[in-house]
């Protein structure tokens, strides 16, 4: 019996009690703890991916109860694909956080940093809707946690609205969660899969509805317009470490949707005929075209990149609502790409601060260290703009070139190079305020240069930029791995039948049962 | 060398100005001109095999799912411009050198200067389109980062933005187009789609494809409409210009017209298209040219209106247009570049380039007038310099080319545009030249050292030989023109002559040079007039009006989605969840229900009006917060008895005691919050608000009523849970069977929940009292007159008498929770009200000064042993949390069943009742006050008392 | 008797979203546990309604479906830890900036023209 599957969840669930426990007043046991923790997650991460590419799906059984009875983990390519993008993330996250110094400004920050890998990596893991459930609250509770890690007033009231929204969402979780109970009197995925199929066609209104609903809960998590008036304040107030990390928050909604959209409610199930494409593509066109305007419209360093977040999501879900292998595939090498982006790009606005009062897109001083930062920006806005040589010039020809087949073709071609137009229009004007008028400004020479950041922040940043380097120099095995993740979803009886077929504690007894 | 080899070497030596500037510009400079020497030596090696007229490659798969991979091909065309690129980029390099003011960042110029290089090379060398595109975004960024190099000048900045959001633009249009003319051959390989020229021409989406192509090619070139960044980047230090926007960057979109040229020339839309944009560019640049002061604006229009020749050439669709076109960019890449390093020199040396302030350089810069005045004239199509040569072939071509049905219209143009293109030229030498010496200069002219004339001097060498000796040069045009032609059309027998007899073309360039002079002789009336006319400011246009205009309607549009209002955001979602939601069902088909509905009796109707009553009373008096805290209590207690009622005693037991804990916070929260709310939404917005809760309420009546008179399509699984909880889980009460055991991992996550929610809650409140906040709560005056005994005699005794009570039942529910309802969690619950009546009976400071376990410790250690007993079945080989039990004997008791399950819910009761009371303990610790001094006493008589005043009573 | 609880869901979660869209805090927070208890009653009459079978195995025979009363117990549970923390969070905005509004204060915006800032 391999336990390495619920590492990635119960290692962070031990570490975290354990620095309240022990280490609660430490902040340099607790620096340690976690930093091992971070690159544990990674070795398992990898480990997990290696398991998964040959195509082999690993089922965990907790309480030993058999599926659908009890809950179980299950790790396919796109879960351990995931699992590693996190580790990744979170491990360089933590490094800047640790680097800046904003871990030691607030409470608590390692404890709740590490439940908030538990709670992302069972959403990740897990193969049971409830249990989905509960690890999203688990990752929110602690999101909002970090969210208003050190206060301050602003922070504290958009902290507010952020808790609020998701209150609303969860409230929508458990609602469709009833729904989806009511129709088929099971919660486990693959089981669900099954019992779908059974659906009555003289009776599929009760389904569509939990189907959309389940969507919906999921689009809030992925930001898509109108659902995602959340992120923007949520993201531009969290302390720079912790809107990194939630560039994966919302890659959470969007795996949420292509896992239950693959395997439960798939394209060509006749109950839930039409319900995906139906809102998904224009929504998710919408959020493109919100998101990059938002970009050029920014009046702050952090809004503009909550906003361009709120783009490439857009993206993603573009990608996605196509519902073809190509599509997911692009969608998942953009998942990627935009994950690393967008932490790099939170990073750095926080680099950007130094020697200014704030981010206003204003004249003001340059910034302390502006070479190499404003070199990094430069990176980091070309990835995120999708222009070349970056990744986010590949995903975005991926993703153009899984469209050209369907109808909407000109829509999605229109909207996605038109935005990567603003986008790159947006990041120019912001880029050359920040680090070329400055220079305009008359140096005083009395006046002392401010300290520049620490040499670990910019290895945190320069860390993210190298991955995403490598994303691209990588891109042939890249997408070959995410396009076997594509097949594996959309051939999903593998799955399901190593879910379901898999005996557990008294299993013969399911025939008394049944 | 292989060609991976030359487009790399300018990006690998690109990191190494950067790191030798420390040591010193000349290092600097040293190492990118050897960089850039070795890539042209490498490009010269397979000279030999371009000659032979074979095809050199290389291929390396980057993407081979998506069709993009790194494949390289050197033909003559390629070849051609790879050297033009590098051999002129040695020249920039050694002029930079000197150019280049003493505190001006030369690592960065140099590293800038080898990125644009290398991507400049890897467009004319790339086999695949999508490479291809790649390398010619990475032109528009290494071109931004060059021309906003002087980023203290704002035209600096501005003109690296406008380039950049103009031929950005058209890359990506490109982007559209080449994604096209790949689905439709199936390939991206430049060799394979050339191959295609009919399949490509015949496709319905061949026209798009065009167009979106043109449109790239026709930014970077710089053609009308797209030609206004030309001259805004020329804020750029004029290495630069003369290196991207005269030889090398803007010749790209020609380059790829020419590369394109076999399948896509020769359809009317090509023909009209290219042409009429050509003609127009270069009639409109040489006119503007001439009226241009700056030195380098000259230039630069005249840059704008050679480009509109070459387009011209090439939309003609003819061999013999191509040849000219290929002859003119190789006589115009010599005089052009030469043009503007003299330029640069006299700006130097004057430090001045406008053309108003100089004149009568002849004398104090006799070398610079020589090399200029050459270039000049070579610009003007004098005889015996190269630009006489293509220009008549231009002309030449002119005259046979029919546009819009007239003979007569290209003809006419064509001269006209040679006409101005030499009264500019001839303007650049009087007014810069010639003429008496003046005495006004701002710096006192003089020229330079070698190292700065040395370059535009070998430039000008090829002006004069190709001028004197055209032939040359042909076998190599020739050899060129083939690649371009690629076997579509054959390679015009014509040859380079000075004199081929008075032909129409002579005519016609006797008369442009005739006419030029003319006009330069009444300049100044020529140009009150242009003064006079009324005419658009490209960048005013695009800065105040397309830029400012996007960025304005982008901010109304954002801020007006984005005002910061939650209870908007919140109407919105609800609206989009009904509305989606409802499409969803009114999309399906519904049948009857499956279960009859049960009767109903008055005890359940009075229930239900019970709770129809709290909750509109609550709707109703929601101001008075108090109130409302008692109707939302009666809310939960009348849903628990409903639990009650509906056989789910858990739930109820839970329910209730949760109750009780969320109304004690609340009633800590109220403490600090204002006690009423006060009416500010309109009329019209509640309106609002009520009409989307009736739908949302309507809504989910309808969802349960469809609901619970519908079976599940097959059985629930939870008649497993019911078969086995006794069997496989050792526990009678299902419920708590399937929290700790079936689904115990739930649990597992729950309690965590609850953990961080208390974490928060503490360091929320440690930054709060750390911060500003906490001055303003020692101080606060409470809105409510304060009770005298805060700590009233008959609650201490109260909660001393239950707290041992609480305590065994706590205990008790404990132990049941496995058979009866009860449980961990509820036990926890009941624990922790038991002290919180303590901390409410007898004060913060009593309480706390007896409870002398760390609570960070107790939910800490909760977490970990249910933690803990997960993992414990892992030395049994089983998965986490399996749970294992047993029935011992201890006489005289009965026979007792020990769970592992029991472990796990200590573990839930230990972080609930640690969550519980941190929470607690963290508000109490918000409401302590400066002038209340904690009382060491169980119970006391407040002696801070006062008597209530009567209007703080009122509110 | 089915129709008495759809209704009563349906009003607690009309009143609930109600109360939500208020512009105060604590009418908000009122308005969450509202849709807290429409949310578990609906969950738990996602599995039926049944009167007097509690899920207590005895010798009975048929008993209620105890799995969504478990849901909704962990569902409870965390609403409780929800709602604490957002009366904390929204107790420390309003100590911070002596005010209990939900919405953020309408921003006052220089009108400039895009050019105001030009880089």
């Amino acid at each position: 019996m391999s336990h390495w599957i619920i590492l990635p969840i119960i290692l962070p669930a031990f570490l975290a009690p354990f620095i309240v426990l022990a280490a609660r007043y430490h902040i340099g046991i607790q620096r340690v703890i976690s930093v091992v923790g971070g690159l544990a997650l990674v070795v398992i991460g990898a480990g997990l991916s290696w398991q998964a590419s040959d195509g082999t799906i690993t089922l965990y059984r907790l309480s030993d109860w058999a599926a659908p009875f009890g809950i179980v983990l299950v790790g396919d390519r796109l879960s351990a694909l995931m699992v590693l993008l996190t580790a990744v993330l979170a491990f360089f996250v933590l490094l800047y956080a640790i680097g800046s110094g904003w871990d030691n400004r607030g409470r608590h920050f390692h404890a709740l940093f590490q439940f908030q890998m538990m709670g992302i990596m069972g959403a990740f893991l897990t193969g049971d809707l409830f249990n989905l459930f509960v690890f999203f609250e688990v990752l929110l509770i602690a999101s909002y946690g970090l969210m208003i890690h050190t206060g301050g007033t602003v922070r504290l009231r958009a902290g507010v609205q952020y808790v609020l929204f998701n209150l609303l969402g969860s409230t929508l979780f458990l609602f469709a969660l009833g729904a989806i109970y009511a129709e088929t009197g099971t919660l486990n995925m693959a089981d669900l899969a099954g019992r779908v199929q059974l659906i009555d066609p003289a009776a599929t209104a009760g389904i569509r509805v939990a189907a959309v609903l389940l969507l919906m809960v999921f689009a809030i998590k992925a930001a898509v317009v109108p659902l995602h008036f959340w992120l923007p304040s949520s993201y531009a107030e969290a302390p720079a470490p912790v809107a990194a990390l939630f560039a994966i928050m919302t890659k959470v909604g969007a795996y949420a949707i292509i896992r239950v959209y693959t395997l439960i409610f798939p394209p060509e199930l006749e109950a839930v005929v039409g319900l995906h494409g139906w809102w998904l593509l224009p929504a998710a066109l919408v959020s493109l075209a919100i998101g990059m305007t938002g970009v050029l419209a920014a009046r702050q360093l952090d809004r503009l990149v909550a906003f361009s977040v709120i783009g490439s999501m857009g993206m993603v879900m573009v990608a996605i609502s196509l519902f073809t292998p190509a599509g997911i595939s692009a969608a998942l090498y953009y998942i990627v790409h935009s994950t690393l982006a967008a932490a790099a790009l939170f990073l750095i606005s926080d680099l950007a601060r130094a020697g200014r009062e704030n981010l206003e897109l204003t004249t003001q001083p340059p910034v302390a260290g502006a070479a190499l930062t404003a070199a990094l920006f430069f990176v980091a806005a070309i990835a995120m703009a999708g222009l070349p040589p970056l990744s986010g010039f590949v995903g975005k020809l991926l993703i153009l070139d899984a469209s050209y087949q369907t109808s909407a073709v000109v829509w999605i071609w229109a909207v996605v190079l038109g935005a990567s137009l603003i986008a790159m229009i947006g990041f120019s004007r912001a880029g050359s305020i920040l680090f070329w008028k400055a220079e305009s400004l008359p140096r005083d020479a009395g006046a002392e240069a401010p300290a520049r950041p620490p040499a670990l922040s910019y290895v945190a940043v320069g860390g993210l930029l190298a991955l995403m380097a490598a994303h691209t120099v990588l891109a042939g095995p890249a997408t070959g791995y995410t396009s076997a993740i594509a097949a594996q979803l959309f051939d999903p009886a593998p799955y399901i039948s190593t879910v379901l077929d898999t005996p557990g504690k008294l299993s013969d007894a399911v025939d008394e049962a049944h | 060398m292989s060609l991976f080899l030359i487009v790399a070497l300018p990006f690998l030596g690109a990191l190494l100005p950067g790191l030798m500037n420390s040591a010193g510009r000349q290092a600097c400079a040293g190492v990118t001109f050897t960089v850039t020497l070795a890539a042209l030596i490498g490009l010269l090696t397979n000279l030999p095999a371009v000659l032979a007229g074979e095809l050199v490659t290389a291929r390396l798969d980057w993407i081979p799912a998506l069709g993009l991979n790194a494949t390289f091909m050197l033909d003559g065309l390629g070849f051609f411009f790879a050297a033009l690129i590098l051999g002129i980029g040695l020249l920039i390099i050694a002029y930079a050198r000197f150019y280049l003011a003493r505190d001006d960042n030369m690592g960065e110029f140099f590293t800038y200067l080898l990125l644009f290089q290398g991507a400049m090379v890897g467009i004319v060398l790339s086999d695949n389109i999508l490479i291809l595109l790649v390398f010619w975004e990475l032109t528009s960024l290494s071109s931004f980062l060059l021309i906003g190099y002087w980023k203290h000048l704002p035209e600096g900045r501005q003109g690296a933005r406008m380039a950049l959001a103009v031929t950005g633009m058209g890359g990506l249009a490109m982007i559209g187009g080449m994604l096209i003319l790949g689905q439709i051959v199936g390939s991206y390989d430049l060799s394979v789609i050339l191959q295609n020229r009919d399949l490509i021409q015949a496709d319905p989406l061949y026209g798009t494809a065009l167009i979106l192509i043109l449109l790239g090619c026709f930014t970077k070139s710089a053609q009308f409409p797209f030609h206004f960044w030309l001259p805004h980047a020329m804020a750029a230090p004029t290495p630069v210009s003369a290196y991207l926007h005269s030889a090398t960057m803007v010749k790209a979109g020609i380059f790829l017209m020419a590369r394109m040229w076999p399948v896509l020339s020769g359809t009317p839309e090509w023909f009209v298209i290219v042409t009429s944009a050509g003609l127009i560019t270069m009639v409109l640049g040489a006119v503007i040219a001439l009226f241009k002061h700056d030195l380098k604006a000259l230039l630069a229009f005249s840059t704008v209106s050679h480009l509109g020749l070459i387009t011209m050439l090439l939309g003609t669709g003819t061999a013999f247009g191509a040849m000219a076109a290929v002859f003119h960019i190789l006589n115009h890449a010599t005089f052009k570049c030469a043009l503007f390093m003299s330029a640069g020199i006299i700006d130097h040396a004057a430090h001045s380039r406008d053309i108003r302030r100089l004149g009568g350089l002849r004398r104090l810069m006799p070398v610079t007038f020589v090399i200029a005045t050459l270039a000049a004239l070579s610009m003007a199509g004098i005889p015996l310099l190269n630009g006489f040569l293509s220009k008549e072939m231009m002309l030449e071509e002119a005259q046979h080319t029919v546009l819009f049905g007239s003979p007569y219209l290209v003809t006419v143009l064509a001269t006209l545009g040679a006409l101005f293109s030499a009264a500019y030229s001839f303007r650049l030498i009087a007014h810069v030249f010639l003429g008496p010496v003046r005495d006004d200069y701002p710096a006192k002219p003089h020229d330079p050292d070698p190292g700065l004339w040395l370059p535009p001097a070998l430039l000008v060498v090829p002006v004069v030989v190709i001028g004197l000796a055209p032939f040359l040069a042909e076998p190599f045009v020739k050899l060129v023109t083939a690649s371009v032609l690629g076997g579509v059309a054959e390679v015009p027998e014509a040859h380079f002559k000075i004199w081929h007899g008075a032909t129409p073309a002579l005519t016609m360039s006797a008369i442009a040079v005739g006419g030029g002079l003319l006009l330069l002789s009444l300049f100044t009336p020529a140009l009150r007039f242009w003064n006079w006319a009324p005419r658009p400011e490209a960048k005013r246009i695009f800065e105040d009006i397309v830029i400012a205009g996007a960025v304005n309607l982008s901010r109304r549009v954002t801020q007006g989605l984005h005002n910061g209002a939650f209870t908007r955001y919140g109407a919105i979602m609800a609206v989009t969840v009904v509305a989606v939601g409802y499409h969803a069902w009114a999309t399906g088909t519904l049948a009857g229900p499956t279960r009859a509905p049960q009767a109903t009796n008055l005890v359940q109707v009075a229930g239900w009006l019970m709770l129809v009553a709290a909750t509109f009373g609550l709707v109703f008096l929601h101001r008075n917060r108090l109130l409302s805290l008692i109707l939302i209590g009666i809310v939960g207690l009348v849903v628990s008895v409903g639990f009650v009622f509906f056989s789910a005693p858990d739930l109820a037991m839970t329910q209730l005691t949760v109750e009780v804990v969320t109304i004690i916070l609340l009633l800590l929260a109220l403490n600090f919050l204002p006690n009423r709310t006060p009416v500010e939404s309109t009329v019209l917005r509640r309106s609002r608000d009520s009409a989307i809760a009736v739908a949302a309420g309507a809504a989910a009546t309808m969802l349960s009523y469809h609901y619970l008179l519908r079976d599940p399509i097959a059985a629930s699984i939870s008649e497993f849970h019911l078969a086995n909880s006794y069997k496989g889980g050792g526990g009678t009460n299902v419920v708590n069977v399937i929290l700790v055991d079936f689904r115990g991992f739930d649990t597992y996550g729950e309690i965590i929940v609850l953990g961080i929610a208390a974490l928060l809650i503490f360091a929320l409140t440690e930054t709060l009292l750390s911060g500003p906040v906490r001055a303003r709560l020692l101080n606060r005056k409470p809105d409510q007159p304060r009770a005298g005994n805060t700590h009233p005699m008959m609650m201490v005794v109260l909660t001393r008498v239950i707290m041992p009570v609480v305590m065994m039942v706590g205990f008790f529910i404990f132990l049941r929770g496995h058979n009866e309802p009860g449980g961990g969690f509820i036990a926890g619950l009941i624990v922790s009200i038991g002290f919180v009546m303590q901390y409410m009976a007898s004060g913060f400071a009593w309480t706390a000064a007896r409870l002398r376990y760390p609570y960070h410790g107790v939910i800490g250690s909760g977490v970990l042993v249910a933690g803990l007993t997960g993992i414990g079945s892992w030395f049994l080989g089983k998965p986490f949390l399996t749970s294992d039990f047993t029935y011992v004997r201890i006489p005289p008791f009965e026979k007792f069943e020990l769970a592992t399950a029991a472990l796990f819910d200590l573990g839930v009761f230990l972080t609930v009742v640690g969550a519980v009371l941190l929470s607690l303990e963290s508000f109490s610790r918000l409401a302590r006050r400066a002038h209340v001094p904690d009382s060491e006493h169980p119970m006391d008589i407040d002696p801070s008392r006062e008597i209530p005043d009567p209007v703080k009573v009122g509110n | 008797m089915e129709l008495l609880v759809a209704t009563a869901i349906g009003i607690l979660t009309a009143a609930g979203l109600y109360l939500v869209l208020r512009l105060r805090t604590f009418p908000v927070i009122m308005g969450m546990s509202l849709l807290t208890y429409a949310v578990n009653v609906f969950l738990f009459a996602s599995g039926g309604l049944t009167v007097g079978a509690p899920p207590i195995l005895t010798d009975a025979t048929s008993y209620t479906d105890p799995l969504p009363q478990a849901l909704v117990l962990t569902a409870i549970v965390i609403s409780f830890g929800m709602t604490a923390v957002v009366v904390m969070i929204a107790l420390g905005a309003y100590l911070g900036a002596d005010d209990d509004h939900v919405d953020d204060p309408a921003p006052e915006v220089p009108q400039d023209s895009g050019a105001g800032d030009a880089p």
